[in-house]
């Protein structure tokens, strides 16, 4: 008897197992996740892959929690209470090097390109206006270059005033793209050294850390006199009339990635099944949110609710229908002011990193020169452009993704001459060339 | 009742409650004006009114939420019966709901953070204050380290509290997450030492009479203390432990800001990092909430501190 | 060799410059059975002989000894009553009775432990009241309760301590009776403390003065031969105790007339509160 029934135990065991499994696509090692953002409008990809389904079309149960700030953002992430997180670009690299507290983070998505903008106070912006042309209609030529405010540094100089302004963390995408834009005009914004961690040596002006919510007030108060962050900070300034957004890193760093979605090399390790759900769900929501101007409207009636970005509608909306507004007079449409998907916009190409590594080494952060492979190598741990790759080819297969959407590359994205705002080319490949080029910064 | 009982009755409650009521009328007069009145940049200080509507509003968020929870376990109790009835062996789970934490479930882990801090400090706090009370040495030993550390404030032992709990508490349980933890520790390290130096005091100034009782009765020292020394020093203690909970009460919000507890305090940091204009209301509907718990606390443990003093008299 | 035995006992209190001897050479014999009393001005150091004889504290010098053993710590072989009662607040008249009696004979049942409370509490006349909190009895019948709780202990001997110092004369009259009453059943050996001639003279076997302070010390002892049981009633015509309670008087009166600058000499001792508060 007990031979007969063998047979027929094992196909049962079979048969049960893989009806289980066929109901999961894939048996995931973790599906009820806690990820963490920050309230900024680009963290839509995570509440759009949450509210559309995504992530529970994969298998997921996601908890999306707001963070403090930065900081406690990435202590949580490398603690472990959070499963993973949106992230300023920059930071994955900063913690994989040991810049900040060491640890091994990965960025297997891009979450948007472009976003960070930068305002000035009604006082500065007076001042800069007599700088810039003006065009038939009598508004200013965009982009504005850190030329035009330059004067108006000299003069607080000369008054013995120091020119301060506000970025959001010291290894995170405000503070070097502020530093570009300042540099690019020839202001020089100061240096990190071994005895100053500030930043401040040798600058024109001093930059510092403020939590996006304190922006509005500090610029109000005089304490700086301008700041760079990511929207919707800026349509918030331009509404209330505190301040004028002058530009944004669309005009002087075109392409390049500005969040990223990042967790830890443990937790990767341990959970590669769900990492790529994960990242599945992103893709998808990402491609959603540039599909149509309805589908961002949509987005910004979401993110505004309290649990989430909590802007009113019709400031988030602005920005992400494609308008911006430089002062409340001034509102011109600008369809790329955030990207979350199209020209391969979420892709982590290696050059992206390696262009963040390149400011971080030119403002002092570095402390050494470092080879070319140095950088490579770093980059090629924590942007991961594999996983995004094998995720968006399942995606492809089962339809839900174009084959156009996956970009033909070997990770590295030149950047032409005219995306940026001095007019230096970048290619990821020769970091340490690149960094020559310029006149402001180490090499 | 007697006609003048009566009219000394009305009389009673039109002095304890219509002062304070028309009091409080006055203050939302006052405040109605001015609100209206100052218009920042930065926006508009809301008014009674726009901070009623958004109690209202928070208790619709909280009912939506309830009833989408509800929902969700319905279907996934339908979903999960169905695989169930098709294949009996399959793997079911059931998965907690991933919303968002509303206004009252916020209110009620504030209030558990407060009460598990609490109690740590108080264990740690009476026995301690115990001890000084009784031995010299020990209080003359141990009152330089609490004179340093009580003005420590909660923001200041946060960075350090995190960094040891996350250390020591390396992989959280589910139904204790180390926010959790971190936010009760802060606030037991601020809120313990009212209790310890209330409770030195009462013991320490305990009648000569009754620790001589206990001598002639030669009780030992845990007799002594549990029969004599703790209900004698009972007002004391208890005073204490009010104040304790007072103080627990305003570090707890301050905590929960930056360890993200999920309670009043990350809703306030939440709701200032939204900016919308509904923000500044909400926030003040926070600060009602806190500060009503906050008397609430407080009556409710002046009660036990009454209920404790019944014990003791005035000397004769 | 006498019950209880105080030989040579000096206590002094302060340091250095400040240090003041309270009592000098205190020389007493009690006998078991004895009823003696401690008469002196207030302030001059009748707690501390007290506390000396309880072993609450110990004498600079001298020794005190109960049954030829040296007293070196209070314990229940003393019972003590204090002027203040120093009954537990937070306790019934009973429950602190119960305290006593469940510390000291653990060993007996339950039901006999309640009918030995009960018993006292019946002495006293208070078992109506056992069940109420010091608080809610007068000034005299705490102190019932204080002499109760004292006698509960079974001790080999009682110290009063101005027991009835802090009630009113008519109360004090009536309490007076009672522990006359209540003595003269079981017959303890007692020390009684006070500042009432009329008291001594109504309670005890013999007298002893206590000399004013600085440096108290015992004065001549003054027997009481009048036979018990004692009434107020019947001193009002007795030359026994009109002779006896002018002899005291005038030994006390001694003191003020003779020796105008002794009553200069006078210092309080000057003991300093400890400090309790935290600083």
């Amino acid at each position: 008897m007990l031979k007969i029934k063998w047979p027929i135990f094992i196909f049962l065991l079979g048969f049960a197992g893989s009806l289980a499994s066929a109901s999961l696509a894939a048996e995931l090692e973790k599906d009820e996740l806690t990820l963490g953002f920050i309230k900024l409008t680009d963290c839509a990809p995570l509440v759009i892959a949450k509210e559309k389904g995504f992530f529970e079309e994969e298998g997921l149960f996601v908890k999306l929690e707001p963070q403090a700030n930065w900081k406690t953002l990435m202590d949580r992430i490398i603690d472990g209470e959070l499963d993973g997180s949106h992230m300023l670009a920059p930071a994955p690299l900063g913690h994989t090097a040991g810049l900040l507290t060491k640890a091994n983070i990965i960025a297997p998505y891009v979450m948007s390109e472009n976003g960070a903008g930068i305002s000035v106070s009604k006082e500065v912006w007076e001042k800069m206006k007599p700088n810039i042309p003006l065009q038939a209609d009598g508004k200013p030529v965009h982009p504005i270059g850190a030329e035009k405010m330059k004067p108006v540094v000299e003069d607080f100089k000369n008054q013995g005033k120091s020119f301060k302004m506000a970025m959001t963390y010291p290894v995170g995408v405000h503070n070097y793209s502020l530093r570009y834009w300042l540099a690019a005009g020839g202001i020089h914004p100061g240096f990190y050294t071994a005895t100053d961690t500030n930043g401040f040596t040798d600058g024109d002006v001093q930059l510092s850390v403020t939590p996006p919510p304190q922006m509005p007030a500090v610029l109000q108060a005089g304490t700086v006199q301008g700041v760079c962050v990511n929207d919707p900070w800026h349509t918030q300034i331009s509404v209330r009339g505190i301040g004028v957004p002058v530009t944004s890193s669309y005009f002087y760093h075109r392409g390049l990635p500005d969040k990223v979605f990042g967790v830890t090399a443990e937790w990767a390790d341990k959970h590669p099944k769900t990492l790529n759900a994960v990242v599945r769900s992103l893709i998808r929501a990402g491609k959603w949110l540039d599909e149509s101007v309805a589908n961002r409207d949509e987005a910004a009636r979401i993110l505004s609710k309290p649990e989430y970005v909590g802007a009113d509608t019709k400031i988030i909306s602005r920005m992400l229908t494609g308008k911006f507004g430089y002062g409340e007079d001034d509102i011109r449409d600008e369809p790329d002011w955030d990207v979350f998907f199209r020209g391969y916009a979420s892709y982590p190409y290696y050059s992206g990193g390696v262009w963040w590594l390149t400011q971080i080494r030119r403002w002092g952060q570095i402390a050494e020169n470092k080879p070319d492979e140095w950088y490579i190598d770093l980059v090629k741990k924590v942007y991961r452009p594999d996983i995004w790759t094998a995720a968006a080819k399942e995606l492809v297969a089962e339809g839900k993704l174009a084959e156009s959407d996956i970009p033909q590359t070997d990770g590295f994205k030149e950047i032409p001459a005219e995306n940026f705002i001095d007019g230096i080319a970048f290619n990821g490949k020769k970091p340490n060339e690149y960094l020559q080029k310029f006149a402001i910064g180490k090499k | 009742m007697t006609k003048t009982n009566s009219e000394e009755w009305i009389r009673q409650v039109l002095f304890k409650g219509g002062i304070p009521l028309l009091t409080f009328g006055i203050f939302l007069l006052i405040w109605s004006r001015a609100s209206a009145g100052i218009q920042t940049n930065l926006g508009q200080v809301p008014g009674p009114g726009q901070v009623v509507e958004q109690v209202k509003s928070l208790a619709y968020e909280h009912m939506n939420e309830r009833q989408k929870a509800v929902e969700f376990y319905k279907t996934q109790k339908e979903r999960n019966a169905k695989k169930l009835s098709e294949d009996p062996s399959a793997q079911v789970k059931v998965r907690k709901y991933t919303g968002k934490p509303t206004y009252l479930d916020q209110i009620g882990t504030s209030l558990r953070t407060v009460f598990t801090g609490f109690l740590i400090a108080s264990v740690v706090a009476v026995p301690l204050g115990i001890l000084c009370g009784l031995n010299r040495t020990v209080m003359t030993a141990l009152n330089p380290l609490i004179q340093i550390f009580k003005p420590v404030s909660p923001v200041a032992w946060l960075p350090i509290v995190t960094m040891v709990v996350s250390a020591v508490y390396a992989v959280p349980k589910d139904w204790l997450p180390k926010s959790y933890v971190i936010s009760s520790i802060t606030v037991s390290l601020c809120c313990l030492w009212p209790s310890l130096i209330n409770t030195s005091i009462g013991v320490s100034s305990l009648d000569k009479d009754y620790i001589n009782v206990g001598r002639v009765l030669k009780l030992g020292f845990f007799a002594k203390v549990f029969k004599i020394v703790l209900p004698a020093s009972m007002p004391y203690v208890f005073a204490g432990l009010r104040i304790s909970l007072g103080v627990g009460w305003i570090v707890l919000i301050a905590s929960e800001m930056l360890a993200q507890n999920p309670g009043l305090g990350k809703f306030i940091w939440d709701e200032f990092q939204n900016g919308s204009s509904q923000s500044l209301a909400r926030i003040m509907v926070a600060v009602f909430t806190i500060g009503l718990i906050g008397f609430a606390l407080d009556r409710v443990m002046l009660f036990f501190q009454k209920l404790a003093s019944f014990g003791t008299e005035q000397r004769a | 060799m006498a019950f209880l035995e105080l030989e040579d006992v000096s206590k002094s209190y302060g340091q250095g410059r400040d240090r003041i001897e309270v009592l000098h050479g205190i020389d007493l014999e009690v006998e078991e059975g004895e009823f003696v009393a401690v008469l002196g001005f207030s302030g001059t150091g009748k707690t501390t002989l007290v506390s000396l004889i309880g072993g609450l504290i110990r004498p600079d010098r001298g020794s005190v000894r109960l049954n030829g053993k040296e007293v070196l710590n209070p314990g229940p072989h003393c019972g003590f009553v204090f002027q203040n009662y120093s009954l537990l607040p937070w306790l019934s008249a009973r429950k602190n009775i119960d305290l006593v009696v469940d510390h000291l004979f653990k060993d007996w049942t339950k039901s006999k432990r309640r009918d030995h409370v009960d018993r006292y509490l019946e002495m006293v006349h208070l078992s109506a009241a056992a069940e109420k909190k010091p608080r809610e009895l007068s000034g005299g019948m705490r102190q019932r309760v204080s002499v109760a709780r004292a006698l509960a202990m079974n001790p080999q001997m009682l110290l009063l301590d101005e027991p009835l110092g802090a009630l009113d004369a008519i109360t004090r009259a009536s309490l007076q009776a009672e522990i006359s009453k209540i003595w003269s059943r079981d017959r303890k050996t007692v020390v009684l403390v006070t500042n009432d001639i009329d008291e001594a003279i109504l309670l005890a076997d013999r007298i002893v003065p206590l000399t004013p302070g600085p440096r108290a010390t015992l004065g001549p002892i003054f027997t009481v031969s009048l036979p018990r049981p004692r009434t107020r009633a019947e001193f009002n015509e007795d030359p026994v105790y009109k002779r006896l309670r002018n002899d005291i008087t005038k030994y006390f009166l001694s003191f003020r007339h003779g020796t105008r600058d002794t009553e200069a000499d006078i210092r309080l001792p000057n003991i300093r509160p400890l400090e309790m508060a935290v600083r």
